[in-house]
């Protein structure tokens, strides 16, 4: 068992490899005060991906509904009981064991595996709400609200250290050295499941037409291309933006991604506790239940979400909140001038460009010329 | 307990076990097996038949299985503690009989089934032995893989999606859809990664897999040769036959009149055992062929 350098938990963990980092790690940040749950992007993959046979239930992309929703079922719940206690220090630092660490003897991995019945409800509990019954109503004039639900939206996290690939017996899992997506190797693959219960985010999925097992690729052919995955590009809401995150030691500000991880600090890992150093990043809801919000992003929650209030004053990270889903090509770089914010390929070649502020116009109710009274629909 | 029930049961059991085998209803209890002796047979030894008259006097033995206990994941209890082994070959064909105690048939398909399994192995070449589990890099085993799920396929054909979920539910697939042309096979298999990629685990099975490893996590199917295989379960046994050829050019050979070894593993699906999760011989036996 090797130590590993894991920075969301300010510590070193346990893994059954090496410390081997890609020389750029794909990762997506969503931003979840922006989702509506309308499930483009989870078609926007299915239609890519998972058309075929043995795939009729298989969402690479899926959102659920926090806290009531899973799919597969209660995923989130039964991995965390499972775990016991996870407690951080003061300084942020992870107190707990994570799910290598707590494995028995006997597996690599603390998991729980999944029925076969807990994949056949992929949007259970949508729009359930949380905190208290709405029979009579209730308040939402104050931060956090009483009465809460978001919509978490979710992919494969393309882990640093996955679970998968550790728990994988046949070293049919690899990373990819050029931009950390992890594959699971169509050709060695035996479908024995083990990345199935090892997941505890539940993206390995099992393929029962083909008997072996699949997961998001982290739409690799168009990520070689520099363009952004289908859930990504597909984003009506533009919640998403897809780029290269580094660790903290090697953060650049002009990174879109690193700016809004490590500079700004308002796009948290989920379950980071876990311990695999999952690189799917969200900027937390700001109506939600705190202790839930602490649970799920870890201690730090609090101030990413209390920065997230103050961008408005802040027109860098204005500005790139812009730049998401504005373009379907990866950003490398950005930056924000003359209140317009730019954003830039590998090469430095410019790819869009936003104003920070919309140009508001103001016509009259009634338009003369025409005899017509003006109204916004289009 | 007292002192005198606890000498009356001693004496019971003394007993029991004093009864001669041979007058009890039962069959004897298989000797250990030290070496399986491979019998001369004139038998037509090209199909896999477990019931067939020569097996009666083919004698074997029994070799006990232990859970793996090299690497994780690994099962936490023994689930085949003991298998019985009978061996004869016709001078082109050995067929091997294995018999071991499971209390449910599985044969896999739907998420969280596995199948049960056996495993025969050789070591692949001549030379120093390799280590018995999965051997060694420049030591290589060969494999001969028997999972109900393959005999099925073969008996059966590779099930369908509607046949392991019949109330699945779905609108249309690529290129099947009312009214479409269909498409190539190449173009079908594009949508089933699995298939599309050449993964032998995605097409229809003939009931053994010839695999070839050098170390753990190395096994890959190679190419057969031949090989036959057929399980009967019945009242929570299997009885299975895997007939190989004697000699296989750049395999595993076994030759008249001389040594050779053999390992086994099994899987009892019923119990989540699959991969390294298995029960397993922790030494070679010896194989003596006739």
């Amino acid at each position: 068992m090797s130590k590993v350098k894991n920075w969301q938990l300010g510590r070193e963990v346990e893994y059954p490899y090496d410390e081997s980092r890609p020389k750029r790690q794909w990762a997506i940040v969503f931003d979840l005060n922006k989702c509506i749950a309308c499930q483009t992007c989870t078609l926007a993959c299915k239609t890519t991906w998972t058309s075929g046979k043995g795939q009729e239930y298989m969402f690479w992309n899926n959102v659920e509904t926090k806290p009531w929703g899973g799919y597969p079922l209660a995923w989130d719940l039964r991995i965390l009981e499972k775990l016991g206690r996870q407690d951080w220090g003061k300084n942020g630092e992870y107190l707990g064991k994570t799910l290598v660490e707590a494995a028995p003897p006997t597996e690599r991995v603390l998991h729980f595996a999944p029925s076969d019945e807990d994949w056949m409800y992929p949007n259970v509990g949508e729009d359930d709400c949380a905190g208290a019954p709405v029979d009579g109503g209730g308040h939402v004039q104050k931060l956090p609200h009483d009465k809460w639900m978001f919509y978490l939206p979710r992919t494969c996290a393309h882990c640093t250290y996955p679970a998968c690939l550790a728990a994988c017996p046949r070293k049919a899992i690899y990373k990819r050295e050029e931009d950390g997506i992890v594959l699971i190797d169509q050709t060695r693959c035996k479908g024995y499941g083990e990345c199935v219960r090892a997941c505890p985010y539940k993206k390995s999925m099992y393929n029962p037409y083909t008997r072996v097992s699949e997961k998001c690729v982290g739409c690799y052919p168009a990520v070689e291309e520099g363009i952004q995955p289908q859930c990504v590009v597909n984003c009506i809401g533009k919640i998403r933006v897809m780029g290269f995150i580094n660790p903290p030691w090697k953060a650049r500000d002009d990174n879109p991604v690193d700016y809004l991880v490590h500079k700004k600090k308002i796009a948290l890992p989920y379950y980071p506790q876990l311990g695999l150093e999952p690189n799917i990043y969200y900027i937390p809801p700001v109506h939600a239940d705190p202790e839930y919000l602490r649970q799920m992003f870890g201690p730090h929650v609090d101030e990413a979400i209390a920065a997230y209030k103050q961008l408005l004053e802040d027109p860098v990270a204005a500005g790139l909140l812009c730049l998401m889903g504005s373009t379907d090509r990866i950003m490398h770089r950005f930056e924000v001038q003359k209140g317009e914010a730019i954003g830039y390929d590998a090469a430095g070649t410019e790819l869009v460009r936003v104003p920070v502020t919309e140009h508001v116009y103001e016509r009259a109710a009634f338009d003369d010329k025409l005899g017509a009274v003006r109204h916004n629909t289009p | 307990m007292s002192h005198l029930k606890l000498a009356l049961l001693l004496v019971s059991n003394l007993a029991l076990a004093a009864v001669p085998v041979g007058c009890s209803d039962k069959p004897a209890k298989p000797p250990p097996l030290k070496e399986l002796l491979v019998k001369k047979v004139t038998a037509d030894l090209s199909k896999a038949e477990p019931g067939a008259a020569y097996w009666r006097d083919a004698g074997g033995g029994e070799v006990t299985l232990i859970a793996q206990p090299m690497i994780a994941p690994r099962p936490e209890k023994v689930t085949t503690s003991s298998l019985l082994v009978q061996a004869v070959h016709d001078g082109k064909q050995v067929a091997f009989r294995l018999r071991w105690k499971d209390p449910e048939r599985s044969e896999a398909g739907r998420l969280g089934e596995f199948s049960d399994a056996l495993a025969l192995e050789f070591p692949l070449a001549d030379g120093p032995l390799p280590p018995v589990m999965m051997g060694a890099p420049g030591m290589p085993v060969h494999l001969f893989h028997w999972r109900a799920q393959y005999q099925r396929d073969k008996e059966k054909g590779k099930p369908a999606v509607a046949d392991l979920y019949p109330n699945m539910s779905i609108d249309m697939y690529p290129l099947e859809f009312k009214g479409a042309k269909g498409g190539t096979e190449a173009e079908a298999e594009a949508f089933s990664p699995g298939r599309a990629a050449g993964n032998p685990q995605a097409y229809s099975k003939t009931g053994v897999d010839e695999i070839v490893a050098e170390g753990f996590s190395t096994s890959s199917v190679m190419e057969g040769h031949g090989s036959q295989a057929h399980g009967d379960w019945k009242d929570g046994e299997w009885s299975l036959v895997i007939v190989r050829p004697l000699a296989i050019e750049g395999g595993s050979t076994l030759k008249p009149g001389q040594k050779g070894n053999i390992a086994f593993a099994v899987w009892q699906g019923g119990q989540g055992e699959v991969g390294s999760r298995k029960s397993l011989t922790m030494v070679w036996t010896p194989v003596s062929v006739q």
